[in-house]
């Protein structure tokens, strides 16, 4: 993705990764969930290693790693902010809400800050439209945000 | 084997317990629209839905897909009710909604009498062009070829199959199977000069040594010599001239 730094993946890392398994099929998502975590992402070099020590075609994994939702091709950010979009929270205004992460982070929904601080997500009902409009950072959910204050929530995370 | 007998649109055919309905229904001159079944491919079908029928079965009466439903004893088949046309028309529909730029959905569509789809349609979206995602190829890569150089990749709408990252594939041997197996001709293979193209990469074609024609990807010789043993040189003539 443009503008995004590459840093070298550390292939040491991802054979310690590897090899912390059986070798068996089964591992596979739970090798993938552990790149995730290490990386923030899941390396091309991740799966191409992954596949040579387990024998299972790379296009296998490949599919694994763009089917699942908590798995990333690109690196994400340190934080994750997702802004509900669902029925309740579109209705109390979660759209500015977005817009203005969007501006004040230069960052488009779905994708990751420069500084890899934020990856920005829109999402739908996080089931907790009572207190709509909800905006949840990693694991903590806010509700009734106003526009005015939701870079307030976001600069607690650096 | 068992054989039994069903009903197929009134008629009584001999079957064999197990088979699928539209094998059975094949074989004894009826046709059903099918797109993503093969026979050679267990696993194959259910996807496409356009090989919809009825099936009665201890008084009961069922909408299946008849490529993946067995046949079974005193099973009866309705493949052109008014109901079921109706259904499969919606089927092609939708079909037609997701991959306008399809010819073959587009005659099953003029078939079926639906000329412009009701709904919003996809188009312009050049990457998933006319593919229905029913993974025909990727099975036939994986189970026939036994190569596995392309999946299924991400999943919803945005199911599509590819190689990995969407590089050249490093063990993709241009055999053309997944091209020749795809229902809609998503796949593009060309061969120009000797070089076959596919998911967009090259490879260098064998030439017959009677007629001249290059026929057969060098990548795929050297795949069967290595995994069947067969002699290199059998491969110097192509199949009209061995
Ligand atoms: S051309 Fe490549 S991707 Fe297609 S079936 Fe042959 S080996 Fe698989
Ligand atoms: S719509 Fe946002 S929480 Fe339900
Ligand atoms: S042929 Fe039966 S669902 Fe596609």
């Amino acid at each position: 993705m443009a503008g995004q730094v590459r840093k070298k993946v550390d292939t040491k890392q991802i054979d310690k990764i590897i090899k912390s398994y059986d070798k068996s099929e089964e591992s596979l998502l739970a090798i993938l969930q552990d790149f995730q975590r290490s990386f923030q992402y899941v390396p091309e070099e991740g799966m191409k290693r992954l596949s040579k020590y387990m024998g299972v075609p790379e296009s296998k994994i490949y599919a694994m790693g763009t089917f699942y939702k908590a798995l990333s091709l690109t690196p994400r950010g340190r934080h994750t902010c997702k802004v509900c979009m669902g029925t309740a929270c579109h209705l109390k205004g979660a759209g500015q809400i977005l817009e203005t992460i969007e501006r004040e982070l230069k960052v488009k929904r779905n994708s990751t800050t420069e500084d890899q601080r934020f990856t920005v997500e829109s999402v739908n009902c996080v089931g907790a439209c009572a207190m709509a409009p909800v905006v949840v950072v990693d694991e903590d959910y806010s509700g009734h945000v106003r526009q005015s204050k939701v870079m307030d929530i976001l600069d607690k995370y650096k | 084997m068992e054989k039994i007998t069903i009903t197929i649109d009134g008629k009584t055919v001999e079957a064999i317990k197990d088979q699928p309905v539209l094998m059975a229904a094949k074989e004894n001159g009826i046709d059903i629209p099918a797109l993503c079944h093969h026979p050679e491919l267990e696993n194959s079908g259910g996807s496409c839905r356009v090989c919809l029928v009825e099936a009665i079965q201890g008084g009961r009466s069922r909408i299946v897909t008849s490529c993946n439903y067995p046949v079974r004893k005193g099973l009866e088949i309705r493949t052109d009710t008014e109901q079921v046309r109706n259904i499969r028309k919606g089927v092609i529909e939708l079909l037609l909604c997701r991959v306008p730029d399809s010819e073959v959905i587009q005659n099953l569509a003029a078939k079926y009498g639906i000329k412009e789809p009701r709904f919003f349609t996809d188009e312009g979206e050049s990457d998933r062009n006319k593919c229905i995602a029913c993974s025909l190829c990727t099975q036939v890569c994986e189970d026939v070829v036994g190569v596995s150089a392309i999946s299924m990749q991400n999943r919803g709408r945005d199911k599509a199959p590819g190689t990995p990252y969407h590089k050249d594939s490093s063990v993709c041997i241009g055999c053309g199977a997944c091209a020749y197996a795809c229902p809609t001709n998503a796949i593009s293979m060309k061969d120009e000069k000797g070089v076959r193209k596919i998911w967009g990469k090259k490879f260098k074609m064998v030439a017959c040594s009677v007629c001249g024609k290059p026929y057969i990807p060098e990548a795929q010789v050297n795949w069967i010599v290595r995994t069947t043993g067969k002699e290199r040189s059998f491969f110097d003539k192509c199949p009209d001239h061995r």
